[in-house]
């Protein structure tokens, strides 16, 4: 994918206001929040969080998000247990249950160990997935993994979503490891999201990794926080879709994705 | 045995409850036949026990001071979250997170409110007399609960069934007591076990069977990560346990696909 597609996609990011740096999960802007911290988030700390300085940092941060820093490391899993531990068993007596009970016990840490592992896409990094894998090629036909199963967390009621992931992309000299896109996915996807970010920034790493002559990706997936609770809707499903490059611009290139999505 | 840190421990490490212990105890004894089912039909009448003499005029005053408590309650649980966000390295004030800890507790307040539901306040009009011997069976009904051990859903399906003993019940109501049993913090063998007492004690019927087939999100998302797995329990009393023959039929009607 061309250097100028890539401008004109970052260019529209700028008017996205409000969200400033949230198509990325934010973190770019406000991961200075942490008190302990390496180096990582000390240079961070200059920035500001807030929408101006968000929709600055877009342009650049889409450009570098596969480069970014870790916000979280594994001794800072450890370290934030036992706070998270103690969070889950306030609420565990907020909602009138008894957390002495047998079958509770334990459950504050099992919960904070399972939330640190449903979030654990905070801890790592695209270019650590990627660097071996990326291979000189020459294919130029499309190249499509389907049927990724995909799990993430609603970022506005923390309750999951999960559902299936479909990637293509047209190489331009250069292919990935297959499993390599799937990884790519269980990156982004294990943080607090939303479903449009989510594909968004699968479809911005493969182009940032392999600048293909087009990438699409279609998640369709079922939000727990629309079936179990809210309007309770069982069989509803989201559909977004990303396409970049060849593939938004023609629509027969378009057409067999989606097509070779569907059987 | 105890691995939390103490109340007094989680004073030092910054984190501040700010409720007092003794605000809880009225919601933790409403609480108690949760986790031993056998006392269902105890506590059904404890509840009753104790909901007579607000209907004295007093219910005004104690819907007030429950209401406070919840308002109270739903506020600790906003903090906890708001804890547990910024723990897990994320920005709390970023745009998508601002409202989060709210819209969590009181998702989660959602998905527990079996707790403040009886099985006695929704059956109590809706058994009626009737001369009817057959299996009555409702099957398919979708069940939504959260594992008590790593907070995230579990969902499926129950199939409930009953032969009645002059007294059948609105069909519904099956379905509600399945809804106050699973918004709960629970173990799918626990959740079965208490639908098939609750309806047995009710209708006190010739027999019970409930099948309760879910897939877990602690063993899709996480652990094991076996996508396509499905738990199903099943409780079988009365005639559903003695008779074979009672047992095939209801499990030919209800698990052929």
């Amino acid at each position: 994918m061309e250097h100028s597609k890539q401008t004109q996609y970052s260019s529209n990011e700028k008017k996205d206001t409000g969200d400033g740096g949230s198509v990325l999960n934010g973190h770019f802007d406000g991961m200075v929040k942490r008190p302990a911290g390496g180096t990582a988030r000390a240079a961070a700390a200059p920035q500001a969080p807030g929408a101006e300085s968000g929709s600055h940092r877009a342009a650049t941060s889409v450009m570098e998000s596969w480069k970014e820093e870790r916000t979280r490391s594994v001794e800072d899993n450890e370290m934030s247990l036992p706070s998270l531990a103690a969070a889950y068993t306030t609420i565990l007596r907020g909602l009138g249950e008894d957390p002495q009970r047998q079958g509770l016990l334990k459950t504050p840490w099992r919960a904070a160990t399972a939330m640190q592992f449903f979030t654990k896409g905070y801890q790592e990094k695209i270019i650590d997935v990627l660097n071996d894998a990326i291979f000189d090629e020459d294919h130029d036909e499309m190249v499509i993994v389907k049927d990724i199963d995909m799990f993430s967390m609603c970022e506005h009621h923390l309750v999951p979503i999960f559902g299936r992931v479909h990637i293509g992309y047209l190489p331009n000299k250069r292919v990935l490891g297959l499993s390599k896109l799937a990884r790519i996915v269980e990156i982004y996807s294990r943080r607090l999201q939303v479903q449009e970010r989510l594909t968004k920034q699968i479809a911005v790493a493969i182009t940032e990794a392999l600048q293909p002559t087009g990438v699409g990706v279609v998640i369709e997936a079922t939000h727990m926080c629309m079936v179990m609770r809210g309007v309770q809707k069982m069989n509803s499903k989201t559909v977004t879709s990303t396409m970049l490059g060849v593939f938004r611009e023609d629509p027969k290139t378009r057409d067999e994705f989606l097509t070779l999505i569907r059987s | 045995m105890v691995i939390l840190t103490p109340l007094s421990q989680q004073f030092t490490t910054g984190f501040v409850p700010l409720y007092p212990a003794a605000s809880f105890t009225d919601s933790r004894t409403r609480m108690e036949y949760h986790h031993t089912s056998e006392m269902n039909g105890v506590v059904a009448d404890y509840h009753s026990m104790c909901n007579e003499p607000e209907r004295n005029g007093l219910c005004r005053e104690e819907k007030h001071s429950e209401d406070a408590a919840d308002s109270n309650n739903l506020c600790h649980i906003e903090k906890a979250y708001s804890t547990i966000l910024s723990e897990l390295g994320e920005d709390v004030d970023r745009e998508g997170l601002l409202r989060t800890p709210l819209r969590a507790a009181k998702a989660m307040q959602f998905l527990t409110k079996g707790y403040k539901e009886t099985t006695q306040d929704i059956l109590n009009d809706a058994i009626f007399d009737e001369n009817h011997e057959e299996m009555v069976i409702v099957k398919d009904i979708d069940l939504f609960s959260l594992c008590e051990h790593h907070l995230v859903p579990f969902y499926g399906k129950a199939h409930i069934a009953y032969l009645p003993n002059k007294k059948v019940v609105g069909l519904s109501k099956l379905a509600r007591i399945v809804e106050i049993y699973s918004r709960r913090l629970q173990v799918q063998e626990r959740l079965t076990k208490q639908i098939a007492s609750a309806i047995s004690e009710a209708l006190e019927p010739a027999g019970v069977a409930v099948v309760i087939e879910a897939a877990h999100l602690c063993m899709v998302m996480r652990g094991v990560q076996k996508m396509n797995a499905s738990t199903v329990t099943s409780v079988m009393l009365g005639r559903f346990h003695d008779d074979p023959e009672v047992r095939k039929e209801f499990l030919a009607l209800t698990m052929k696909k």
